[in-house]
């Protein structure tokens, strides 16, 4: 049974707006507990003032860093990203064979999803891995790597190419980023109160004041606060971008309507171990077809686990190790 | 005035801000029809110019299949016929889009008896210039699909805006009608592909 696209889809938005708004909650639960951690600590020192300053503080804070990280990640278009990988760009016209066909693929799926027509970059690597950069359908840019190239036939290319289509369709870039700004900002905070503890443990605090020292209790709060929040957050933003994955791979079968081209891909890359994307791509790692996730745990991992996207496309369970494509080899002679 | 005046007024520019607003949209939606259909046009003329450089290229080869060859040629000037017929009475009728349709799958069946025939020829099939044909061949042939997937979309969303009511009151009256699907119509189409594991 293969899967239902239009069902996947509907699902992956469905929690992807559940994960963000979980993720908003958590923020104001945060900023919240911050206050009336505040409150409670400092005692007089503080008070009980008409406006949540603490809370407003927190919440400015983040959305200040945050704020500022997306604007200077709007400066980045998908070719920045793809250069800086150091992948080359795809002369348009190329008489290569391989190339020639990329070109004219990206051109079918540009038809199917009535988006412009990206630039496309090759990088010279030889594992499967492929990525879409950029904040929008007019600066996006693809970039496959040569092992795609080398290893997959047509259809598998198409599939992993209109996989990247979805992410471009869907804006998967932009809400990536403004998560992954706001995870910065809540790193921000954390900073700030550990900085700010520093600073105050050396403050000599000749006055003694009933409740303690404000600043301290502030720094403490921040410190506490911004680390809570960073850490769900991160697993957070780890779930959002799991559920962007299989819209991508749902809206691949829409594009194509063919489910067998990205399964077949997905499972070469299952059953393949070469590794070996350059090492300064590792902060865009989530944008990558696929993410080896040798040492981030599960729970932070960008991406599920193939064999769990090779169910969903195809229906039922996968199972690598008696997979029919896979398992070529003849069975063991009788003895 | 009256009470009685302003509501009536009030109405009144109720009534003509609604028919602006479809009068827009239905505008707006013809015109991604039209330019749906400039794609598939685009690829189609792609194609038909392709099948002079297939001919071309497997001429030397296949000597003894000139019926086949002659076949795919008429095929191709019939469908480009129907084509350039389309472009100049201005857009896509009932009876034109189903003509072109026919035609096409008769260019696309001659084709296919080509490349089937070439399988017979190894030297042919080795060929770089086959190998590039046959790819682009198949690229225009899913651009083909993919732009007709894209039109028919953009028809179904046409037409039904105009059949909806309220709109139906007013569509005909701005000159919208609905316009024909862009349909696969041969039975080689609808058959499913033979294929051969060899």
């Amino acid at each position: 049974m293969a899967m239902n696209f239009w069902q996947a889809q509907r699902e992956a938005k469905t929690k992807t707006a559940l994960y963000i708004g979980i993720f908003i909650v958590l923020t104001m639960i945060a900023a919240a507990l911050a206050e009336a951690a505040m409150r409670v600590f400092a005692g007089d020192s503080y008070g009980a003032p008409p406006f949540p300053y603490v809370a407003l503080g927190f919440l400015g804070v983040t959305f200040l860093v945050a704020g500022f990280n997306y604007m200077n990640y709007l400066q980045s278009g998908g070719s920045y990203v793809a250069e800086s990988l150091g992948a080359n760009l795809v002369d348009p016209n190329t008489h290569t064979a391989k190339e020639r066909q990329l070109m004219n693929i990206v051109q079918e799926i540009a038809l199917a999803t009535s988006l412009p027509m990206p630039p496309v970059y090759i990088l010279e690597a030889q594992e499967i891995n492929a990525f879409a950069a950029g904040t929008n359908p007019d600066n996006a840019a693809i970039t496959v790597t040569r092992g795609c190239l080398n290893l997959l036939n047509r259809d598998e290319l198409q599939g992993v190419l209109a996989h990247e289509f979805g992410h471009i369709y869907h804006r998967d870039m932009t809400i990536g980023m403004r998560v992954a700004a706001m995870i910065m900002g809540f790193f921000f905070v954390t900073y700030i109160g550990l900085r700010l503890l520093q600073g105050a443990s050396y403050t000599r605090n000749s006055e003694e004041r009933r409740g303690g020292n404000p600043i301290a209790i502030l720094a403490l709060i921040f410190l506490v606060a911004g680390s809570i929040t960073w850490f769900f957050g991160s697993i957070l933003q780890a779930m959002v971008s799991r559920q962007r994955e299989y819209l991508a791979d749902a809206s691949a079968v829409q594009y194509t309507r063919n489910p067998w081209g990205i399964a077949n891909a997905l499972r070469k890359i299952a059953s393949s171990h070469v590794s070996d994307m350059p090492r300064n791509g590792q902060p865009f790692s989530h944008l990558y077809f696929n993410e080896h996730s040798s040492f981030w745990a599960r729970i932070f991992a960008s991406h599920p686990p193939i064999e769990d996207r090779i169910a969903a496309i195809e229906g039922g369970k996968f199972d690598i190790q008696d997979d029919p494509f896979l398992n070529k080899q003849p069975p063991p002679p009788p003895v | 005035m009256s009470t009685l005046l302003i509501t009536f007024l009030v109405i009144v520019l109720l009534l003509v801000l609604w028919g602006i607003g479809i009068y827009n949209r239905l505008v707006q939606l013809r015109n991604q029809v039209n330019n749906a259909w400039s794609q598939i046009d685009v690829q189609l003329q792609r194609r038909y110019d392709l099948i002079p450089n297939l001919v071309e290229a497997v001429k030397g080869y296949m000597t003894y299949e000139k019926g086949t060859l002659e076949a795919v040629i008429n095929a191709r000037n019939q469908a480009q016929n129907a084509r350039s017929q389309i472009e100049q009475s201005g857009g896509p009728t009932a009876s034109s889009i189903k003509e072109l349709a026919a035609a096409d799958a008769a260019v696309r069946g001659a084709v296919t008896n080509i490349m089937a025939l070439a399988e017979n020829y190894p030297q042919l099939r080795a060929s770089e210039n086959m190998q590039q044909l046959q790819e682009e061949l198949s690229s225009t042939e899913n651009k083909v699909a993919f732009s007709r997937q894209a039109y028919n979309d953009n028809v179904m969303l046409y037409n039904t805006s105009q059949q909806e009511f309220p709109a139906v009151l007013l569509a005909s009256t701005f000159g919208h009608h609905p316009v024909e699907l862009f349909l696969v119509e041969d039975k080689e189409a609808k058959k499913a592909p033979k294929v051969s594991f060899s």
